[in-house]
């Protein structure tokens, strides 16, 4: 990454949780670095539900674009210290 | 005016000349390549229900996926058109020579891309987020009857500004307050339909969702023929930030402002700490390590007396901006920030900046 600020090489807590019945995942909790792509957190949660596609959304809300940085979904839309991130095997807010 | 510079963006194309790639081409000759102007505010898998059957007839057997390459560059199909050509064509090329493919989409590079309706998710999603920076939450868009969003997505494909303004104002994401905005209220009261007063009436200040696309170069360059190329996504920072408006009396907060909030560490005029005012609370709840944290702290503590090891570093990490373009133009850093979100913001309420910065050699961030 070209531009890297200090602050985007920070660690980011996302906290999964399923929709629409979804599986649970054991652990909810992980940390991921703040450079990392909104893609990683995607790809981390179809491998752990060995699943090939997932609707991954951020606060019940939106799905954000895969490219963006975690850092800056954290800081945009993270609060009490983590970023809650949705997922549901069929699209759960369109 | 506030309208007319809107309706100029709406109005924006980009001409393309479009080459089926060869390892496609069947036919002897080959098919000679397409022209189709695209709108700026479209998207580039929008054009290929008018490019398929240019081009079907040379195609070999198959299924069929489209993508866009720009001189080996796979093209990012959710980024608008106009935004691509301003990041990726540092001199403007006319037309714009593209070259398209039907067969072997690039899984590793592009996201996965299944048409209108790919696009169109990603075009709402952008909306309910750029609605959450602006409100806190993502409710007006959620709460959009199935019919308002078709008729917004059908506004957006088909470059209905009027339509566009019609149903985005029950989103009520406002616009922002500036002196202009409201001189520009009274004088259209009169006269104009209902529409734009009741939009215009709903003024906002605050957060602005803006997508940055930084482009750093090491080399100088004064033409920008002799820009170098960007053949790798990874060349390109996408950073996004809200712009947050503050507003000193007597004083215009510039677009050259907006630019030292949102990116700190390439304004060199002013103390690089000095910029972390209201995030800094949030991030130290985080769970970091140690080290950082103090680090952090530090840092924060020290700033008295670090202010001649900062201004040493300031000059290490001088930056210069070599070229901000946004919706084509190359704007004057000095205008006012709230006539360039009123008026040059992209239909999902983004502000879509491009920026090229040189960085000194060897210091690269």
């Amino acid at each position: 990454m070209a531009t890297e600020s200090p602050s985007s090489v920070r660690k980011v807590v996302v906290h999964f949780r399923a929709t629409g019945g979804a599986p649970i995942l054991k652990q909810a909790k992980f940390k991921i670095s703040g450079a990392d792509k909104f893609a990683k957190v995607i790809d981390f949660l179809c491998r752990h539900l060995g699943r090939e596609t997932l609707f991954v959304y951020v606060n019940s809300a939106f799905s954000p674009n895969p490219d963006e940085l975690v850092i800056d979904l954290y800081n945009n839309f993270g609060f009490d210290g983590k970023l809650i991130v949705n997922y549901a095997c069929s699209m759960a807010w369109g | 005016m506030h309208m007319e510079a809107q309706k100029y963006l709406w109005e924006g194309a980009i001409p393309l000349q479009i080459h089926l790639h060869e390892l496609e081409v069947t036919t002897l000759p080959p098919p000679p390549p397409a022209l189709i102007l695209a709108p700026r505010m479209g998207y580039l898998p929008l054009l290929s229900t008018l490019i398929k059957p240019y081009f079907s007839s040379a195609l070999p057997p198959g299924v069929d996926t489209v993508w866009f390459e720009y001189k080996g560059l796979p093209l990012k199909w959710y980024i608008p058109t106009g935004v691509l050509f301003d990041l990726l064509c540092a001199e403007p090329e006319r037309p714009w020579n593209l070259t398209v493919h039907f067969r072997g989409y690039p899984g590793n590079i592009l996201i996965p891309c299944e048409g209108e309706d790919s696009v169109k998710w990603s075009f709402i999603n952008s909306l309910k987020e750029a609605a959450y920076i602006i409100n806190g939450n993502s409710k007006n868009v959620m709460n959009m009857s199935q019919s308002d969003q078709l008729e917004l997505w059908n506004s957006v494909m088909s470059g209905n500004l009027e339509a566009y303004l019609r149903v985005s104002s029950k989103l009520k994401l406002g616009t922002v307050e500036d002196e202009y905005t409201i001189k520009m209220n009274l004088s259209t009261k009169s006269g104009q339909g209902t529409g734009e007063t009741d939009m215009a009436g709903q003024v906002k200040t605050g957060r602005i969702p803006v997508r940055l696309y930084v482009w750093s170069v090491n080399e100088d360059f004064h033409d920008l023929e002799d820009a170098p190329k960007i053949d790798n996504w990874d060349k390109i920072s996408f950073i996004n930030r809200p712009a947050e408006i503050h507003t000193e009396e007597g004083k215009c907060f510039t677009l050259h402002d907006a630019l030292k909030g949102l990116l700190p560490e390439f304004f060199s005029d002013l103390p690089l700490i000095g910029e972390e005012s209201p995030k800094l609370e949030d991030e130290d709840k985080m769970k970091i390590p140690s080290e950082d944290a103090s680090s952090n702290r530090s840092a924060e503590e020290g700033v008295e007396n670090l202010c001649e090891r900062m201004e040493s570093s300031c000059t290490t990490t001088i930056a210069e901006i070599k070229l901000v373009r946004i919706q084509g133009i190359e704007p004057k850093l000095e205008i006012p920030f709230s006539w360039v979100v009123n008026n040059l913001m992209n239909p999902e309420h983004f502000l879509h900046i491009c920026i090229c910065i040189k960085v000194a050699a060897g210091n690269t961030i």
